[in-house]
């Protein structure tokens, strides 16, 4: 196999020209930075940057009027996950128009891979994801998150929903306990998808 | 032997067999829900209609005979056509809670959509007959919404157990499935009316909600829970066991279990499993490996020589008594399995459908390989006069026995292989970790000797093995090592060692096992095969 050499002559000496020009990228971004507001950082977590109504965030659960879970826990979400990240436990409700509802429903998020499968694989749109991302935890333990926080996910909600593929064809209204909740206590109303 | 060729294939079939079974023994699905090989045809579905050549109108394959010269087309145009408008029709008042059905995945209505159906429905959710939901029949539960009125449970209840719980009600879109005034299911083969039903009309109350059944691994196994030997597959998910389902085998079980051996999976998950060897101390007991156990034992036996005794468990597998007996003859002891005489039970039946009095798997591998010895009144008799310096148990039954507690009280040591804690094992002196019957390789031989295998499905848990490496473990501290280093070379030792197992192997055994000579009836039956 003949591999093609390359030949580098080290005895070439570059010169202060490239110097110069490296000095002249980094003076231009420092005056467009301080004069021209054009800065590409941004001062995270006070300031976040926007991301597209579709973002594929930190998962969220969808309620009933009556503030129970939507999900039915047929497991189709854990059965097409491919990081095996769902957990589930199913029960018995007594009304026998629901007959089912998750008892558990652990996502763990550190095993998470964010491809969004499960929103589309569940019948019930009962499984959204939202644009949160800042996954901060101090134990492992504390990002599996049970199906209470994933339907009352309090201020982590912030960013509004994100991934949500049957949107076009939604004949009920879906209430996000979460963002209810942040309506009324911090008076948040965070953007929802435009379309 | 009629000649026939169903699309396009010639078949050759015994006179009486219909175009559905010989369809289906060539491998040709043809779609159906009524039709049941163990129950007797009744052709109500319309699901099974096939095109056959000089016949005006199609036919049902279930209840057409083949005859000679048939041409049978299953995959037609026309016959196509008859399966996607029979379903169709099916699933005009079906609900479509496929999300909440237990019967998901493993569902005919679902199989046929996907395969002959995929149209479009024409009549709205709200727009469908609403019939009752989640009615509780015992260890069954009733949805009538989602029955196609295929009669399967109504025939099974009148052909096998005689029953007759069911019966249709109400005429027309309304007619539904129903016992009377909603009596709950009573008789001991329940669980087999959610098997029989195609859909989810009838399901498991033990298994709702448990799991869906698609993430189940299937292993093909026998029953432990009487002699009958029934063949299951133990359905098992990360190394726990789910359900216990029948798998057909016409000579024993047909397509059938009770709910006795239904439930007999529950046992093995239990928390209350021995997981760890241990020894009694000067106080109280000491939790220590198995090996160490074994050298335990092993020194013990040693030293008691003939003067130690052996008990055998109807309960192991034909591999675990093959090697008790080996680790018997290398000490020279005395041998015998027969705790409550199960010899004595061993083909008398319970009911008139499968169970046997006799609630051990294995008595008749035990008396094919002749352990039925010493005789266990001997035994006690010997240990109540101090005579058994060591008592070597396989199963903890003989610890259970009331009469039995005195006499053990006099052995100095008393070694037990157990699957499970209980108050009785506080009576040996030396507690072994065993396999339970899911865990373990083996063979079980039924009440009409029918050798059978048995695979493992779920991992044991802890330090537990099989009773035959314990056993084997023995032998070897005793310088007399098996010459077999698994169940299949164990089984092979068996069938040079016992007549009438000769030529026996795991490959020829299959998934169906393989029936011997029967032996003749009485309780003597067993002194046969010495060896």
């Amino acid at each position: 196999m003949a591999a093609t050499v390359v030949t580098v002559d080290r005895d070439q000496k570059p010169g202060i020209g490239p110097i110069l020009l490296g000095h002249w990228v980094t003076l231009t971004n420092l005056l467009k930075t301080v004069f021209g507001r054009q800065a590409s950082t941004i001062q995270f977590p006070e300031e976040k940057r926007p991301h597209s109504p579709r973002y594929r965030g930190i998962h969220l659960l969808t309620v009933r009027e009556d503030g129970s879970p939507k999900c039915v826990a047929c497991y189709m979400c854990a059965t097409v996950c491919p990081a095996e990240c769902i957990y589930i436990e199913s029960g018995e409700r007594p009304e026998k128009t629901i007959e089912k509802y998750p008892t558990r429903f652990e996502i763990d998020l550190l095993r998470c891979v964010y491809c969004g499968f499960c929103v589309d694989a569940c019948p019930e749109e009962a499984i959204f994801m939202s644009r949160e991302n800042d996954l901060v935890g101090t134990s492992r333990a504390e990002l599996i998150i049970d199906r209470d926080r994933l339907i009352d996910r309090g201020k982590l909600v912030e960013h509004g929903p994100g991934y949500r593929p049957a949107d076009h064809d939604v004949r009920r209204p879906v209430r996000i306990a979460a963002l209810e909740r942040l309506e009324k206590e911090h008076g948040i109303v965070p953007g929802m998808p435009k379309r | 032997m009629p000649k026939c060729t169903i699309d396009g294939k010639e078949i050759e079939v015994p006179p009486g067999t219909t175009v559905i079974e010989a369809a289906a023994r060539h491998g040709i699905e043809v779609p159906h829900f009524c039709w049941h090989p163990d129950l007797p045809v009744d052709g109500n579905c319309r699901m099974c209609l096939v095109e056959i050549e000089k016949m005006p109108k199609l036919q049902i394959a279930c209840n057409t005979m083949v005859t000679e010269g048939m041409v049978v087309q299953t995959k037609s145009p026309k016959a196509a056509e008859a399966h996607r408008t029979t379903l169709e029709l099916l699933l005009i008042n079906h609900p479509i809670d496929c999300p909440v059905c237990d019967q998901a995945g493993e569902c005919y209505l679902q199989d046929n959509y996907m395969e002959h159906g995929l149209h479009d429905a024409k009549v709205e959710v709200e727009d469908k007959v609403r019939k009752r939901k989640v009615v509780d029949l015992g260890p069954i539960m009733l949805d009538a919404e989602r029955c196609v009125l295929c009669t399967r449970c109504m025939r099974f209840e009148r052909e096998v157990t005689g029953t007759n719980s069911f019966q249709l009600v109400n005429r027309g879109d309304h007619t539904s499935i129903s016992t009377f005034e909603n009596r709950p299911i009573t008789h001991g083969y329940a669980g087999n009316l959610a098997d029989v039903c195609p859909v989810g009309a009838l399901l498991s109350h033990d298994f709702r909600f448990k799991m869906r059944v698609w993430f189940l691994k299937s292993h093909e196994s026998v029953c432990p829970g009487c002699s009958t030997g029934c063949n299951v597959f133990v359905d098992e998910r990360d190394g726990e066991v789910q359900r216990l389902r029948p798998r057909r085998n016409v000579d024993v079980n047909r397509s059938w279990m009770c709910d006795l051996g239904r439930a007999s999976y529950k046992e093995i998950g239990l928390t209350s499993r021995v997981s760890g060897a241990r020894v009694k101390g000067a106080a109280a007991w000491d939790g220590v490996a198995v090996a160490a156990a074994l050298d335990t034992v092993a020194a013990k036996v040693k030293e008691a020589g003939s003067a130690t005794a052996f008990l055998a468990t109807p309960q192991g597998t034909n591999e675990d008594l093959f090697a008790f007996r080996a680790l018997a003859e290398a000490v020279g002891g005395t041998l015998d399995f027969r705790v409550g005489d199960p010899q004595a039970k061993l083909r008398v039946r319970s009911d008139d459908v499968l169970l046997r009095d006799d609630r051990n798997p294995n008595t008749q591998g035990c008396l094919d390989q002749g352990l039925g010895r010493a005789g266990v009144a001997a035994i006690l008799e010997a240990c109540a006069a101090g005579r058994v310096r060591a008592l070597v148990l396989q199963g903890p039954e003989l610890l259970r026995v009331p009469e039995a507690v005195e006499a053990l009280a006099r052995v100095p040591f008393v070694a037990v292989m157990a699957t499970h804690e209980g108050p009785e094992l506080d009576r040996a002196h030396c507690v072994l970790p065993a396999a339970a019957w899911a865990e373990v390789e083996g063979t079980f031989t039924n009440y009409e000797r029918r050798v059978q295998r048995l695979r493992p499905a779920v991992p044991a848990p802890g330090d537990a093995l099989p009773r035959w490496e314990l056993a084997a473990g023995l032998l070897d501290r005793l310088g007399q090592p098996l010459p077999a280093a698994s169940a299949r070379e164990l089984f092979a030792l068996v069938a040079r060692a016992v007549p009438d197992y000769a030529g026996l192997d795991y490959r020829a055994l299959g998934s169906q096992g393989r029936a011997l000579t029967p032996a003749e009836d009485g309780p003597a039956a067993g002194a046969e095969a010495g060896a």
